[in-house]
């Protein structure tokens, strides 16, 4: 195999979202050394200000359509790869606003911590377009690189410590898992781009090699039976941390399931359907369940977060363009409600110095504003209406249901009424219980704003998600490979004379 | 106002809300004018409704609809028809009146008035809804506020661990023990309502969506989908699909009307509720229940509906008689108005049951009827205990001489409640039993031994409270003196008896729904001269209409249809 590295100018340009950021990386470094005495929040302004940037360009790439693939399809751009670069970018903006609070307390290295954040998302950025198995590996490692060191940031904290040690040792595990797969996979059928694996036939080898990539994808994402490093992880690192990595790396492991799934394998559907069928029931099931007994909020958040990648997984189950619609709705759903918890974890955690849940009791007197939006941002997680999270959990219902899914759906109807009861713990020790301390809490300017964005997004996207579903469509509509023709929608019926 | 106005109802209440965020607390007079006037504004533009709605040209009415998503076939389809006016119109009064009723709430009273203001709002949605998504959206969306009303504002008398049982036995509730729903009795029936509804919900959910799948159209749309959707005799696990659709509809939103296995969450929840949030949730929130099996059940399921439906006429009886027992021997004054209208909601699923002209009319023209009623007894009742500080019959007594006022209003309610003539509840009552005679002679009986029950309950509860020796801590108790107090009570009085004067134009209204209802579930229409009503002028015109026998069926021959009344 030969690969030839002649690019042109307009290949370049493909490149610049990611060229973008990396200068801009490197602009941070240099910042941050040459000006030790310039105060942190000019640092995390001077970071979003890139990443604004960066979003700039993918938004224009979006709008002008402009699509295509680079080093012999190892980088593919194309819609979906571009939703989930701003997804990413996205929610980067929206933590580093939430970490400029929280950084006072790391002893050391503050600015570093915004040059990991950016580096993170720029490896997230090219694993949102890997579109071979080399490419996975390279940039999934990448990507994973700034969370180790960011989950043990806070330096002097046994539980940072000990969140960075699990992560580290499982993340390498799953990076060796990834790594054999591959090679499994490659000696299997001599390929490594997707696309190109479509005629490939059934064997042990490539099945067995699949699963280890799906173990290390799972790991990324944290579905059962991987999940076992999420709860400490997200327990121990620094909130904002936990927020990124309860978000980012999600959304571009599942970019890479969808390739992998509905590209490379989609002629083992009816096979994989089952795989994906478990891990989501069991996610799912033990999320929601295990969520009951938690008594902190970060943990908590975890555990729903385990529940609603097995929710995610029903959308990639079902294998169709809808189920993978549906699936990017719900994860922009999930951005903002969990995004938003999570600011709010950290804006409390500032006040009152807590996180556990029994320190919200009486949220609803000493801050209004933050139990409301954390009430919001709660029962969107739960699936109410008129809220985000209800219309990506009917979204990914009635895909499934179209595949006849029923006992997934089932599954995850009777889960819905699991979470309402974690979450409404919640909301009762924020409304209902009287506060320990009637003293009112300061919110900063920066949680502020991310928890108004986030609350805009979530009551939005509820009450008209049309905007948001035009643009899901049209991500995996550009997503060539997905030809599924019997996802063309057939015409509205007319709509028949009232009376009688 | 126009076409308009199911907007107007429907948004009024939520504009409310929204400017409300922006008042702050201290400024009691203008969140209470605020949420006031947004009631206000939903009531007139509901009396307009029900005064416009046509019943000679019938059907659905109003009607509005807007794209909302096309990839999943939603859109924002609002239009009443005869069942959905008068509910709406129930609806928009409680709401009204339940604004009067909270006026003294002192805590949090801006939080207090938005969150009720949405879950009446939600209400009224489900009553205009034409599109199955949204029926669910409004239905789901009323369970949080309600979460939260009777958490925040409720009253409790008991923790959690020595909570009496309301039927009198001393005992944990398993479940709530296992999974500490809360430290009290209010904490404790919120979460179970939350609970209970959700889980009932998501069942109607799988049945609106295996409607959605199977239906094969992409859409929502009732009247779509019951005009298309050909959902009979498809197999599966050993019967057939249509039947699996709707138990899980039927036993799905029976849930909250509430039908007898099921009531449970009701009365805790009612007794844990402040008075305004009884009211709406008595009055208009156990009504949804009977409304979404209506509209979804009976428009899109009529075969399936005629052959099922027996099954509410066996549980109806539970209904009626349980409630009724447990509420001659509950002693909380909300426990004895929940358990009756736990009881009275049986009548309904008779008159549905039925499946007859008359008796379902009757069945709707009951839940407008029990909407006023028993939202005067849950007012009064929210009254006593503001003044007394207990629910507890035994301990009170007498009242009648410190409040005369409400002691006067509470006999009309309690004649309301049992149907005496002169309220409205009379004529439903009366056509539920004439209407269901003939087919469910039983269940008619059960229905008359409920009603001497609520007599027995009611006049008990009535003693206690206001007659006989009274404590002399009770000697502060004041009565409901000012405009605000008195308003809503007599709002709903002159509404009960009104209706009982002229109550033709709510029947012509309410017919007008029922009779394509009935002709396309039974097959037979009525014959329009054996009408009795002085307006059969208007009903030979509509039965005449080809429209109506359109909706029915083609094939099958069309069996006159004499009117029961008249034999």
């Amino acid at each position: 195999m030969t690969f030839s590295f002649t690019m042109s100018p307009s290949d370049l340009l493909l490149l610049l979202p990611e060229i973008v950021l990396t200068f801009w990386l490197c602009l941070i470094l240099i910042v941050d050394f040459s000006f030790p005495r310039l105060p942190n929040e000019q640092l995390a302004y001077f970071s979003i200000a890139g990443l604004v940037a960066t979003l700039g360009c993918l938004v224009w790439f979006d709008v002008a359509g402009i699509t295509g693939t680079l080093f012999a399809n190892m980088f593919a751009l194309d819609r979906m790869a571009l939703f989930f670069k701003m997804f990413i970018v996205g929610s980067t903006i929206l933590v580093i606003l939430a970490s400029v609070d929280y950084i006072h307390r790391f002893k050391f290295f503050r600015g570093e911590y915004y040059f990991l954040v950016v580096m993170s998302a720029l490896g997230m950025m090219f694993m949102a377009s890997a579109n071979d198995l080399l490419s996975v590996f390279v940039t999934l490692e990448f990507s994973t690189l700034g969370f180790y060191v960011l989950v043990a940031y806070l330096r002097e904290d046994m539980g940072s410590n000990e969140a960075g040690i699990k992560f580290f040792i499982l993340g390498i595990f799953a990076a060796a898992l990834l790594a054999y797969g591959i090679s499994l996979v490659y000696g299997e059928t001599g390929k490594l781009v997707f696309s190109d694996m479509k005629t490939a036939q059934a064997s042990p080898g490539l099945a067995i090699g699949f699963l280890l990539i799906f173990a290390a994808l799972g790991f990324k994402i944290g579905s059962v039976p991987f999940h076992s490093w999420i709860p400490d992880t997200y327990h121990g690192s620094p909130t904002p941390v936990t927020a990124f990595l309860s978000i980012a790396p999600k959304g571009a492991a599942f970019a890479i399931l969808l390739r992998m799934f509905l590209v490379s394998l989609a002629t083992f559907r009816p096979i994989w359907t089952l795989l994906l069928v478990a891990a989501s029931i069991l996610s799912m099931t033990y999320g929601n369940i295990v969520a009951i007994a938690q008594k902190n909020m970060k943990r908590l958040l975890a555990y729903s977060g385990i529940a609603q990648v097995g929710n995610v997984l029903i959308g990639l189950a079902t294998g169709t363009k809808m189920g993978s619609d549906a699936m990017l709705f719900y994860l922009v759903a999930y951005l903002f409600a969990n995004l938003g918890a999570f600011a709010i974890v950290i804006a409390v955690s500032e006040a009152i110095g807590s996180e556990e849940i029994d320190d919200y009791s009486g949220l609803g007197r000493r801050s209004p504003f933050l139990a409301f939006s954390m009430l919001i941002f709660l029962l969107s997680l739960a699936g109410v209406p008129p809220l985000a999270g209800f219309i990506g959990k009917l979204y990914i219902f009635v895909a499934a249901i179209k595949e006849g899914l029923y006992v997934l759906i089932a599954v995850g109807l009777i889960n819905i009424v699991i979470s309402m009861y974690y979450y409404l713990i919640v909301v009762k020790k924020m409304y209902i219980s009287e506060p320990h301390d009637r003293s009112p809490l300061k919110v900063s300017g920066p949680i502020k704003v991310v928890v108004y964005v986030c609350l805009a997004g979530t009551l939005a996207i509820g009450i008209y998600p049309q905007p948001v579903t035009d643009w899901v469509v049209s991500a995996i509509m550009m997503f060539s490979d997905v030809a599924d023709p019997t996802a063309a929608l057939p015409a509205p019926p007319a709509v028949i004379p009232f009376g009688g | 106002m126009g076409d308009l106005t199911l907007l107007f109802i429907l948004f009024a209440p939520f504009a409310g809300a929204i400017a409300l965020i922006f008042v702050s607390n201290r400024q009691t007079m203008l969140v209470r004018g605020i949420a006031a006037g947004s009631a206000f504004v939903s009531l007139l533009a509901s009396l307009y409704l029900f005064y416009a709605y046509d019943p000679v040209k019938g059907g659905f009415q109003f009607v509005q609809r807007f794209e909302w998503s096309r990839q999943l076939g939603i859109s924002l389809h609002l239009g009443v028809d005869g069942i959905g006016t008068p509910l709406v119109l129930a609806s928009s009064i409680l709401l009204f009146a339940g604004i009067f009723v909270s006026w003294h709430i002192k805590d949090r009273t801006k939080e207090f008035y938005i969150w009720l203001l949405i879950l009446a709002a939600a209400t009224i949605g489900v009553f205009m809804s034409l599109d199955l998504f949204f029926l669910f959206f409004f239905y789901e969306m009323s369970v949080i506020p309600m979460y939260l009303l009777l958490g925040m504002w409720g009253s409790h008398t008991k923790t959690y661990n020595e909570m009496t049982d309301p039927e009198g036995l001393k005992l944990r509730d398993s479940v709530g023990f296992i999974f500490n729903f809360g430290s009290n009795s209010k904490e404790y029936a919120a979460m179970k309502l939350v609970l209970f509804l959700s889980a009932f919900a998501v069942a109607a959910l799988m049945g609106i969506l295996l409607i959605y799948k199977y239906s094969g159209l992409n859409t929502f749309d009732i009247l779509v989908l019951r005009e298309q959707a050909k959902l009979m005799n498809i197999p599966v696990l050993g019967t057939t699909l249509d039947k699996i659709i709707w138990i899980l509809i039927f036993f799905g939103f029976a849930s909250i009307a509430p039908l007898w296995p099921l009531h449970s969450w009701s009365p805790v929840g009612h007794a844990a509720a402040p008075a305004a949030t009884s009211m709406l949730h008595a009055g208009v929130l156990m009504k949804l229940g009977h409304f979404s099996i209506i509209r979804v059940a009976f428009e899109i399921l009529p075969e399936t509906t005629r052959e099922l439906m027996p099954i509410a006429a066996v549980l109806c009886m539970f209904s009626i008689v349980y409630g009724g027992f447990v509420a001659f021997y509950a002693k909380d004054t909300k426990y004895v108005i929940g358990y009756s209208s736990s009881s009275h909601m049986g009548y309904v699923f008779l008159g549905m049951a039925a499946l007859d002209y008359i008796s379902l009319t009757g069945a709707v023209m009951y839940m407008f009827a029990h909407a006023m009623a028993t939202g005067m007894l849950f007012a009064m009742a929210g009254w006593v205990y503001d003044q007394t500080h207990t629910r507890d019959i035994p301990s009170l007594g007498g009242l009648s001489n410190r409040m005369p006022f409400i002691s006067g209003c509470f006999v009309v309610g309690c004649m309301a409640s049992i149907g005496v003539p002169g309220t409205v509840n009379f004529i439903a009552e009366v056509m539920i039993i004439v209407g269901s005679w003939n087919k469910y002679p039983l269940q008619v009986i059960v229905a008359v031994v409920g009603i001497v029950l609520t007599l027995a309950y009611l006049f008990k509860m009535m003693r206690g409270l206001f007659y006989g020796p009274m404590d002399q801590k009770y000697s502060h108790a004041h009565d409901a003196v000012s405009l605000p107090d008195r308003l809503p009570l007599l709002i709903m009085i002159s509404v009960s008896i009104g209706f009982f004067f002229f109550p033709m134009h709510l029947y012509d209204v309410v017919r007008s729904g029922v009779d394509p209802l009935i002709a396309k579930i039974t097959r037979v229409v009525p014959v329009a001269s054996h009408d009795r009503e002085p307006s059969a002028v208007k009903h030979e015109a509509r039965a005449a209409s080809p429209q109506d026998l359109a909706a029915l069926p083609g094939d099958s021959p069309l069996t006159p249809y004499v009117s029961r009344s008249d034999q």
